[in-house]
């Protein structure tokens, strides 16, 4: 693509997503949001665990950390928002980068089950957490003040939300097209040659984990203003499948895979539910299982004529 | 002192429970070489079974012995894990795949399972009747209900059962050989797939009893398989991932760890839930290798 075409892309796309979003009623909006939230998850994850390999079941706790955070500094403490919201974000990429310094030594599947006992203990602190978090209630009652004069409302906060999308896919595109990006992939297809090649393997898995999950805390933060609700469900382990099973349906690795693979699971129970009631995971599940047997590069693997090159 | 004494019999029939998933984890991953998270949903599955059998909750007609419940939860659960190692991780095995993909997998099957357990069972747990009544029974200084008991008695038999399994029969060391270097068993004439398909099946029937066992404590539920997951898993990891004695270690320490700090520790109670989390991260960072450590090859 030429220099000036790249910059006209973006910026078509941002418009249309945003224009979208002066379209919609109460409820498509509500739905939109959600599902851009999930998008930008989505993204980053995919290149935690697409890119890099780390099977990680901590994202959705570090979206959690982000927004409880700048919800508990802005209202709790009362702290201006721009500085909470740098506070927020500044306690995710600590949080992530104190998790990541053992994690990233454990081989294979142990890095998973120890994200998820951190995610478990996440969602411990917040229950416990009294009046600060809320407890299991949550908490609610807050809005986002007016930044710079302007009063972020309606529509507008949904463009918002598509910047932090694009402003996480510009992110990632970076970082993948870099040479960290095709360290990370030397990581995940062969850690041992990847070393042998001079590639700092412990620096670069504990700098695409910080990254990525202080992206996730972004989309969290993100999460906090659209109901202006904030609970310890959504933050569970039950939604840290959904993304996992969102990335390997849409395709690992991929970038259009995982909007893709996001915007079918996300959407899909709104059609399914009323037909099969609860039955929509069970379809989410043989799905899964089938992208692993049969198509390994996932639904973007069928969009795309170039076979996406799979994870070790 | 009593109130101590019950909290023992308690902390070790939890334990048992506990040991019993940490063993059908190592059953399937001594060999294989997988970690399988569905080991959870196979004990709610067991637990389904043995209501289904005992009481007209689920089938109206049959209100059967407690014996063939346990035969129905070995048929059935033997041939659910045959049938998804089948289905799901030889293909890859075959293809040659890395070895987080069958992982991947089993999170996959995990969802079906919980899934279709709510669709045919519903959302309300099911009482399990205990074999023995709800009578209290003492041991010498030791009381409790009748069913913590049986399950510590059960969960004893069938690790011995195991280990003899392992030491002393021509299957269970070509186990071992598998898990020691699968390559060199192959050469040895070790039939990979068959052993595989034995891990799974085994492991299934391990798991479907310890939901048979704990049913009675806490209901058929269709959420009881992934705390179960979480927790066998961290008494594996306690344990050590090598022996099977590590499993029983495991499930014990984590338990007499959860209830004796729940009682005596001035905490609240919700931080408590904590417990099974903090030991598994301590032990993955720290020890690695679990108290018991593996065997090397000889």
């Amino acid at each position: 693509m030429s220099r000036l075409l790249t910059p006209v892309l973006w910026l078509v796309g941002i418009v249309a997503a945003s224009a979208l979003a002066f379209s919609m009623g109460g409820y498509a909006t509500d739905v939109y949001r959600k599902l851009l939230i999930w998008v930008a998850l989505a993204l980053s994850y995919n290149f935690l665990f697409g890119i890099a390999g780390q099977v990680a079941f901590s994202h959705f706790a570090f979206a959690g950390v982000g927004g409880y955070a700048a919800v508990i500094f802005a209202h709790k403490l009362g702290i201006p928002f721009p500085i909470a919201f740098v506070l927020a974000i500044m306690l995710c990429a600590t949080l992530a980068f104190v998790v990541a310094l053992p994690s990233t030594r454990l081989e294979g599947f142990y890095l998973a089950l120890a994200t998820l006992a951190f995610s478990q203990l996440v969602l411990v602190v917040i229950n416990e957490g009294g009046t600060l978090t809320g407890g299991t209630g949550g908490i609610a009652n807050y809005r986002l003040p007016p930044l710079l004069g302007f009063d972020i409302r309606g529509p507008w906060y949904t463009v918002v939300l598509v910047l932090i999308v694009a402003f996480t896919l510009w992110v990632l595109l970076r970082m993948d097209r870099s040479s960290f990006g095709r360290a990370c992939r030397a990581i995940r297809d062969n850690a041992v040659a990847a070393a042998a090649m001079g590639i700092d393997v412990r620096r670069v898995k504990v700098m695409a984990f910080t990254l990525t999950s202080t992206l996730a805390g972004l989309a969290g933060i993100g999460y906090a203003y659209i109901d202006n609700v904030i609970n310890p469900p959504v933050f569970g382990l039950d939604n840290a499948f959904l993304l996992l099973f969102m990335i390997i349906v849409g395709g690992t690795g991929s970038h259009l895979g995982a909007i893709v693979g996001t915007v079918l699971l996300y959407l899909a129970p709104f059609v399914l539910e009323p037909i099969v009631g609860h039955g929509f995971l069970v379809v989410f599940g043989i799905l899964v299982v089938l992208a692993i047997l049969f198509q390994p590069a996932g639904l973007a693997g069928l969009l795309t004529r170039s076979p996406a090159r799979q994870p070790a | 002192m009593n109130d101590f004494l019950e909290l023992v019999v308690s902390a070790a029939a939890s334990g048992c429970i506990y040991a019993l998933v940490a063993l059908a984890y190592l059953i399937i991953l001594r060999p294989t070489s997988v970690i399988n998270f569905a080991v959870g949903e196979w004990a709610a599955v067991g637990a389904f079974v043995g209501v289904a059998v005992l009481t007209p909750l689920i089938w109206p007609r049959l209100e059967g012995p407690y014996w063939l419940a346990i035969i129905a939860v070995l048929v059935i659960l033997g041939a659910l894990g045959w049938l998804v190692e089948l289905l799901t991780v030889r293909p890859l095995v075959n293809k040659g795949a890395s070895i987080t993909s069958p992982i991947l997998a089993l999170l996959g099957v995990l969802v079906v399972f919980r899934e279709t357990m709510t669709i045919l069972f519903g959302a309300d747990p099911l009482p399990s009747p205990p074999p023995f009544g709800f009578n209290r029974v003492a041991f010498g200084p030791f009381a409790g209900a009748s069913q913590q008991f049986l399950i510590i008695g059960a969960t004893l038999a069938l690790f011995a059962a195991v280990w003899l399994f392992f030491e002393r029969t021509v299957w269970g060391r070509a186990f071992e050989a598998v898990a020691l270097n699968r390559r060199a068993a192959a050469l040895m004439g070790i039939n990979l797939r068959r052993v595989t398909a034995m891990a799974f099946a085994a492991g299934a029937m391990v798991a479907g009893l310890a939901g048979l066992l704990m049913s009675p404590l806490t209901s058929a539920h269709y959420m009881m398989g992934l705390p179960l997951a979480i927790q066998g898993f961290t008494a594996l990891v306690i344990g050590g991932v090598g022996r099977v004695e590590g499993a029983l270690l495991g499930g014990l320490v984590l338990a007499f760890v959860e209830q004796l700090g729940a009682r005596y520790l001035p905490i609240p109670s919700g931080l408590t839930l904590a417990f099974p989390f903090v030991l598994l991260i301590v032990f993955l960072f720290l020890r690695p290798s679990g108290l018991i450590a593996p065997r090397e090859a000889r």
